[in-house]
């Protein structure tokens, strides 16, 4: 549970990522900045830190060689002949003469060793601030090094002070030197506490961290308002733009100054404006050319009403007339029939083209549909030898459909399916699955040339042209059934292999407005005339 | 005495060309080219149906309809072009019966003009009850207790057809064949309109029906008799 809940941050991370190029932006500069706020607070605090050392060091080592000057002088200025007992109140007497020479801040330790390896008397006796634990502080590496100087110089060392108080850990500074007392070499060592440098050296650093957080922090919020004035406009025109796509052709974005977002706003704006004057052109065009079809097929209409009805009236009377005139009145009636149909389909065309169709959708049973489809072709399929067989594994679902459609694009292929079927059977398909109802219509005619397969869907266009055609099509069948099956969101291919015949398959989603991705039935199905018997026709 | 049928329609050729076929199949006749005169000549000829185009100059077909209704249950049929929903509903709407679309053939005409003029079915005589309205069945009459509630032939047929069979529901396809006579699909918006136009006759309260009661996805059925 707790490993899904972070991969969906890391997820909703991600995501925001790619989508906020305010965030990267921001992001990507504090980052750069943070780390070179790093490296420069670091060199600065080592630096400092550095000099901090140098300076207390070289005051102390100063203090030291003073402070061993003034223990020099004072066994030097005694007299000679004292007897060994006053020697160790000399040595009292310089031990605080060093000391007040050599006193610091941070408190000043001291011991006067004698260097060991030497004749002559042990007296003085070595003398040491009390506590200082000599044998710990003073490493044996800096008694050797004093021990063995020839020269009068001092000798350093850094070391931690334990403080017995609060038990922490403050640096100190040992400096050792030479002293001469009569003869015999003693080394004097002074402890200083630095932790005084410590501490401005902290101080410093917490400075320089505070001060590059704020630092880091100013950054981004710099780099958050600067991208926010520079995103803003861009961000408003990605809306602009959108809602222009969506049809609000009046938006447009507010122009502010005269600076290169004043002039993408202006642009822009421009854009929109010639976009829109032109697609309102375009549809008043378009309105204009429907009304007028839409005029020109129902003006036609009144006059072929007359028309149809005197055509009737005579050829139902055509048996009483001579045979020419009997068989003009036949040729009346056809072709007017004929005419009402192409007037039909023109019509319905020029509603598709204006875009001016609604579905009237219905809860329908597919497989009913296509049964009945198929039964009012059934007489027109036996006048030319073929069989009409349904096939029907799935399907058996409401659909909804507009059935006054879906009607339509049936009776279109398997009229033409009949057109083209050299009087073999022919298969109609119907197969469902979870997203999707699919119909084809299988013939084993003629088969249509790979030209004619790309033109099939055309505006009155004729696979053959010779070819002697009984269901009267109109030219506009196969494009009508195309635009149905696209206002249903479906889908309407062709196949077809030489003399093989042909298979038109419609695929619609079962619900509204979903998206198709593949069809329950192949194109074309199974290869194979199928034995099922519960064949129509 | 022929049935006499008023073809409101300016269109001469058309309606002469109407007359034609209505005269063979022995109908009579009488013509109106103005859509403002519709009105009186329907008064002069007191036709037993109506045939009305739709576009007509002076006065809108719809109009006439519906003014016709006001005072008469006469049969109208209305002569379309348009077979756009909203046109043919608005008709529909405005009391017209039944509509045929142009262009029809003669058959088509005659088949809707004799359906509207046929005699009531004989099947049924007497009283039949729906919920609180009584049907006298010979005298074309309804009633709810003492008062008369005045239906379109048309109407009294739908609603008889229902009562005859209160057992049973009845689709759109089911009434359109028995009332309208369609004996193929046609267009179930006939039957959703008089349905509403007979439910705000008899319904007490039309939007919660209990003569003509909605069976959800089938269609419609009788109330059940009090």
């Amino acid at each position: 549970m707790r490993d899904f809940d972070w991969r969906g941050w890391v997820q909703r991370g991600a995501a925001l990522w790619r989508s906020s190029l305010q965030l990267r932006t921001v992001a990507i500069t504090v980052l750069l900045s943070s780390i070179v706020v790093t490296v420069i607070a670091g060199y600065m605090s080592l630096s400092v830190g550095a000099n901090l050392f140098d300076a207390s060091r070289d005051q102390l080592t100063r203090s030291s060689a003073n402070a061993t000057l003034a223990g020099q002088q004072v066994f030097d200025a005694a007299d000679e002949g004292l007897g060994l007992e006053d020697l160790d109140v000399m040595m009292g007497e310089a031990a605080r003469v060093i000391e007040s020479v050599a006193s610091s801040t941070g408190g000043t330790r001291y011991a006067i060793l004698r260097t060991p390896g030497q004749d002559g008397p042990r007296v003085p006796s070595d003398v040491q601030t009390q506590g200082l634990g000599s044998a710990s502080l003073i490493s044996q590496e800096l008694r050797s090094v004093v021990a063995e100087s020839t020269e009068q110089r001092t000798y350093w060392q850094s070391v931690a002070l334990d403080q017995t108080a609060d038990g922490s850990v403050h640096p100190g500074l040992v400096v050792g030197s030479t002293l001469d007392i009569r003869g015999t070499q003693y080394e004097l060592y002074l402890v200083y506490d630095i932790q005084d440098t410590q501490e401005t050296l902290v101080l410093v650093q917490q400075t320089l961290g505070l001060g590059g957080v704020a630092l880091l922090a100013l950054i981004g919020v710099v780099t958050f308002v600067v991208v926010r004035l520079v995103v803003g406009p861009v961000r408003l025109a990605a809306e602009t733009s959108q809602r222009l796509a969506a049809g609000e052709l009046e938006v447009r974005i507010p122009v502010q100054g005269d600076d290169v977002i004043a002039t993408l706003a202006r642009s822009f704006n421009g854009m929109a404006t010639s976009m829109q004057q032109q697609i309102m052109r375009l549809a008043a065009l378009s309105q204009v050319q429907q009304r007028f079809v839409s005029d020109v097929s129902h003006e036609l209409r009144t006059p072929l009403t007359t028309i149809r009805l005197a055509g009737d009236v005579l050829y139902d009377q055509r048996d009483t007339f001579p045979p020419a005139t009997a068989r003009t009145a036949e040729l009346l009636h056809t072709q007017v029939e004929r005419f009402e149909l192409l007037l039909a389909d023109l019509l319905e065309m020029s509603r598709y083209d204006a875009g001016a169709v609604d579905m009237e959708t219905e809860p329908t049973n597919l497989v009913r549909l296509v049964e009945e489809a198929i039964e009012s072709l059934t007489s027109l399929a036996a006048s030319k030898g073929s069989e009409l067989r349904l096939v029907a594994p799935g399907g058996y679902f409401e659909a909804d459909v507009d059935p006054r459609r879906i009607r339509r694009i049936l009776q279109n292929l398997v009229s033409n399916a009949i057109d083209h079927g050299d009087g073999l059977p022919i298969v109609v398909w119907v197969d469902s699955d979870q997203d999707a109802v699919a119909i084809a219509v299988r013939d084993y005619g003629v088969g249509m040339s790979q030209a004619a397969l790309e033109r099939v869907f055309d505006r009155f266009w004729r696979a053959d042209p010779s070819r002697q055609r009984t269901t009267g099509g109109t030219g506009l069948g196969l494009a009508i059934a195309l635009e149905d099956a696209a206002l249903h969101g479906g889908w309407l291919e062709v196949w077809s292999d030489g003399d093989n015949g042909s298979c038109f398959r419609l695929t619609i989603p079962r619900e509204r407005g979903a998206e198709l991705r593949s069809s329950p039935l192949e194109l074309p199905p199974h290869d194979e005339i199928p034995s099922v018997e519960d064949a129509h026709g | 005495m022929n049935p006499r049928i008023l073809v409101v329609d300016d269109d001469t050729a058309l309606a002469e060309m109407i007359g034609i076929v209505l005269r063979t199949e022995g109908y009579e006749p009488f013509f109106c080219q103005d859509g403002a005169l519709a009105y009186d000549a329907f008064k002069s000829a007191s036709p037993d149906l109506v045939l009305l185009d739709l576009m007509l100059p002076g006065m809108d077909g719809i109009e006439i309809c519906a003014r016709i209704r006001e005072e008469s249950g006469v049969p109208i049929i209305m002569l379309t072009a348009k077979s756009d929903t909203a046109d043919v509903v608005k008709g529909l709407e405005s009391g017209a019966d039944d509509y045929v679309v142009k262009p029809f053939n003669p058959k088509e005409l005659v088949a809707r003009v004799r359906t509207r003029l046929r005699p009531a079915s004989d099947a049924a005589t007497g009283t039949l009850t729906v919920g609180d309205l009584e049907l006298d069945v010979t005298g074309h009459e309804v009633r709810r207790g003492d008062t008369k509630i005045n239906l379109t032939p048309l109407e009294f047929e739908l609603l008889l057809a229902l009562a005859m069979k209160p057992e049973q529901v009845f689709t759109r396809e089911m009434l359109l064949e028995q009332v309208w006579g369609y004996h193929y699909k046609a267009d179930t918006r006939l039957v959703n309109v008089h349905v509403q136009r007979l439910r705000a006759k008899v319904e007490e309260d039309p939007d919660n029906p209990k003569i003509v009661m909605t069976v959800r996805g089938v269609g419609y059925r009788a109330g059940a008799s009090a």
